[in-house]
């Protein structure tokens, strides 16, 4: 099997983390010049062996070998001096320094003591360009877009000519649309002969833009190394999910009676002019490209963003917030897909992320705290939203993508809201837990609340929502529900109004 | 064997380790440490008196440190509590020598220091001066403004004989100076609002993670405006207690002495990095150093070098302390 036909060869590899096993004897093989995508859900041991792959953590046993010559990382620089370079899920710049200063951190040229900016471009400009990166590569960090980052880091990846380069959730921070784009990159990388490892947890991007498929299901390989080409989205699911994999169908929401959600001729920055109406106990989809409106109705039903005009009435019959703090006082809750900015205090335990709107945000439970009963409380919430953990007193840090998540939610339920506003809740997180969370929206809308679900992964609203409005340069363009609510509508409707 | 003895093992043991892993642990190692260092040499720093003499001599910065472990937490500081402290005593000082009843002038003196907590608040929550800056420079407007009231000398006048002075500077209950005992009721107090009620979590919560407290409804600057506020308070108080134990306002005191209680604070278990806070580390924190700064005398280190020493102390045990943090990061 030694062959120097493959770029990067892991074999056997095992680890546990203190008696839990995360990988059994894992084989894996990239190609070079090929796309592997390597998926499993969160705690299939995916990233472990991503982090095995990077030298970030050392296996128990197993060995690495690229083109054919054992290896062994110690550390994540050293497996970049062997030429395997990973572009990571949480973006990893520093938004202040510039584009060039970003791509060659610690290891800038020179000119004896002194860096070499010169150097610097004339290394740089051809990757930024061929990437399609259009900024002046002075432009900080912090006035780039998402998208534009994402493609920074890739670049800084690339800097360093790796053979190996693994993608880690790569468009998960990207808006609809990005998948072209990323077409085009993973083109680039097949034409340097890169051998890509990309990980990710939107299936059509897999479909679409991978070679070959791994997929590890608790720690052990289901699907070693298949070709795409002869897949189906189903047969991917279903190698995921073992038994979980069949979806419950369902029928047309019951729209409860009381007042829901109205918005009347709302204009702010971004939207024109935009009404609608959403009934207790609906699921209702925000969709359109980034800046197109969606966030910016639930900024102006949040409190968070200025408005010109327009009328808002909450479920709970108030008016529009003029802040933050006053929607939850009245109903609102709001669940962010930016966990670790906005969403959770990480080294904080569960519990104390889970009571904090509740208790101490609002001080709904009085001025004196018990502990035992918070964390009580806390507990029953995370069982309710079905939080992995084996103590509510573990740091949220601690947990996995979706399961943080889901602590999110938890905190949010605990107010029981009458409105809740999703922001992409679903980054990041495997497809068992967005099921997971899914279903949990379902119960707190049949509970009696609006939920209004933005989503940039169009299969995501396809799956929760009830209808989706569709947004186009600040307008409501569609709404589409029912058979003809598909992945290809949205995006078609996203993109041309 | 049945459960319950299984429970209450489970239960000791996770008593102990609450206590082990707390945030105040090592500086309560530290204090023994110090006490056992000195006493094997010098004996009498361990009698009672002299012990009771540390307690009173730490009242001053550990009430500092208490207040300003609700400051801490917020990415705040308050660099002024030392101008703070000793204006706080000049104003209660001129007021009772022009002959205004003890227990209004100082009330009034206390209101004064809440308003020059409201005043830091002002500047770093509405102007948005970094707290580092704008409580450096009112610390300078705070200490010029003691000395240009006092003239610069030393405010006598204070009446011995009235009850409230007497009692807080020279009373004793059960042995203990009321000052001392006034520290730890304060302590106790200060404790379960940290720990039990909503302010607390959100002392702690907004210097975790300051943007997902606001998304948590958490309202950030009215709690870091409480935060100066009683920091402020607390400084107030203790030159205030300073004042009925020495009886007279002296505008060149408390030199250093917001330092002194940050170091309190922070060789306590209260982090500059934001998010954690133990009142009782504070106040564990502040003895230490005052019996640091005592026992260094009984070592005989002239007067001229107490000072380096003093830092060089300060410096280990913060030290110490970033090294036993690490090494818990490391095992987890």
């Amino acid at each position: 099997m030694n062959s120097p036909m493959i770029a990067l060869q892991a074999q056997g590899i095992a680890k546990s983390y203190g008696g839990v096993v995360a990988l059994k004897g894992v084989d894996f093989a990239v190609r070079p010049g090929s796309v592997h995508a390597l998926l499993g859900e969160n705690g299939a041991g995916k990233s472990t062996l991503v982090k095995i792959m990077t030298g970030a953590v050392r296996p128990d046993s197993g060995s690495l070998q690229m083109s054919g010559r054992a290896v062994s990382f110690r550390s994540t620089a050293e497996a970049v001096r062997g030429g395997v370079a990973i572009v990571a899920q949480e973006l990893s710049l520093f938004p202040r320094l510039d584009i060039l200063d970003n791509l060659f951190p610690m290891r800038e040229p020179r000119i004896g003591p002194f860096i070499d900016r010169r150097k610097m471009r004339a290394l740089a400009l051809p990757i930024l360009a061929e990437l399609g990166v259009e900024r002046a590569p002075e432009t900080p960090v912090a006035d780039l877009t998402l998208a534009e980052r994402q493609l920074v880091e890739i670049a800084k990846a690339l800097i360093v000519q790796p053979r190996v380069l693994l993608l880690d959730e790569p468009t998960s921070a990207l808006e609809a649309g990005a998948s072209a784009r990323l077409l085009k990159i993973l083109s680039i990388l097949r034409d340097r002969q890169v051998g890509v490892v990309f990980v990710s947890h939107i299936l059509q991007e897999v479909m679409e833009l991978c070679d070959t498929v791994t997929i590890l299901r608790d720690g052990g390989v289901i699907m070693a190394g298949a070709d795409v080409a002869g897949l189906s989205m189903g047969d991917l699911v279903g190698a995921m999910m073992g038994e979980k994999a069949r979806r419950q169908p369902r029928g047309p929401a019951p729209k409860l009676p009381g007042q829901g959600l109205q918005i009347s001729d709302l204009t702010a920055p971004g939207l024109h002019g935009v009404s609608l109406t959403v009934a207790r106990g609906e699921v209702v989809g925000l969709a359109g490209l980034a800046g197109s409106g969606p966030e910016a109705v639930l900024s102006a039903v949040a409190g968070l963003g200025p408005v010109s005009s327009g009328q808002v009435t909450l479920p709970s019959g108030a008016g529009r917030p003029a802040d933050l703090r006053r929607a939850i006082a009245a109903g609102v809750a709001y669940v962010s897909g930016d966990r670790r900015k906005l969403g959770l205090m990480l080294e904080k335990p569960i519990w104390e992320n889970i009571v904090q709107v509740r208790s101490i945000g609002m001080a709904r439970d009085g001025a004196v705290l018990s502990t035992a009963a918070l964390r009580q409380r806390a507990a029953a919430l995370a069982t309710r939203v079905g939080v992995k953990t084996q103590s509510v007193d573990a740091p949220a840090g601690s947990l996995s993508g979706g399961n943080q998540q889901k602590v999110v939610l938890a905190k949010w339920l605990d107010c029981d809201p009458s409105l809740l506003l999703l922001d992409d809740p679903t980054r990041g997180v495997d497809v068992g837990a967005r099921e997971e969370i899914n279903q949990l929206l379902r119960r707190v809308a049949a509970g009696g609340a609006v939920v209004l679900y933005l989503s940039t992964d169009l299969e995501e609203l396809v799956a929760g929502c009830d209808r989706v409005l569709v947004f186009h340069r600040g307008k409501i363009c569609a709404e589409l529900a029912g058979e003809g609510l598909t992945a290809q509508n949205l995006s078609h409707r996203m993109n041309g109004g | 064997m049945t459960d319950v003895p299984q429970d209450l093992a489970a239960a000791q043991r996770t008593t102990l380790r609450k206590i082990v892993s707390a945030d105040w642990t090592s500086a309560v190692l530290a204090l023994v440490a110090v006490l056992a260092v000195v006493g094997v040499v010098h004996p009498n720093f361990l009698a009672a008196g002299q012990l009771v003499n540390v307690l009173q001599s730490s009242v001053y910065a550990a009430l500092i440190a208490m207040g300003l472990v609700f400051l801490i937490p917020q990415n705040e500081i308050d660099l002024s509590v030392g101008g703070n402290y000793v204006l706080t005593g000049i104003v209660a000082a001129l007021m009772m020598r022009a002959g205004m009843a003890p227990i209004l002038a100082i009330g009034l003196a206390l209101c004064l220091s809440m308003g020059i907590g409201l005043l830091n608040a002002l500047t770093s929550q509405v102007i948005g001066i970094p707290s580092l800056i704008g409580t450096l420079a009112m610390s300078w407007m705070l200490r010029g403004l003691a000395l240009a009231l006092s003239s610069g000398t030393q405010v006598t006048g204070v009446p011995l004989d009235d009850p409230i002075i007497s009692y807080l500077g020279g009373g004793r209950v059960l042995g203990l100076p009321v000052s001392v005992l006034l520290m730890l009721g304060l302590g106790v107090v200060l404790a379960l609002v940290m720990h039990k009620t909503p302010l607390g979590y959100r002392i702690r919560e907004i210097g975790s993670n300051p943007d997902a407290a606001a998304f948590s409804g958490i309202p950030i600057k009215a709690t870091r405006t409480l935060g100066f506020v009683l920091a402020a308070l607390m400084a107030g108080l203790s030159g205030i207690v300073a004042l009925a134990f020495f009886t007279v306002g002296d505008p060149q005191s408390g030199g250093g002495i917001e330092l002194f209680a940050v170091a309190g604070a922070v060789i306590g278990g209260t982090p500059l990095a934001g998010g954690k806070a133990t009142v009782f580390g504070a106040l564990v924190g502040s003895v230490l150093l005052t019996a640091v700064a005592i026992g260094l005398v009984y070592f005989q280190i002239p007067a001229t070098w107490a000072q380096f020493a003093t830092g060089a102390v300060i410096l280990g045990a913060v030290s110490v302390d970033g090294l036993v943090q690490r090494q818990k990061r490391f095992r987890k």
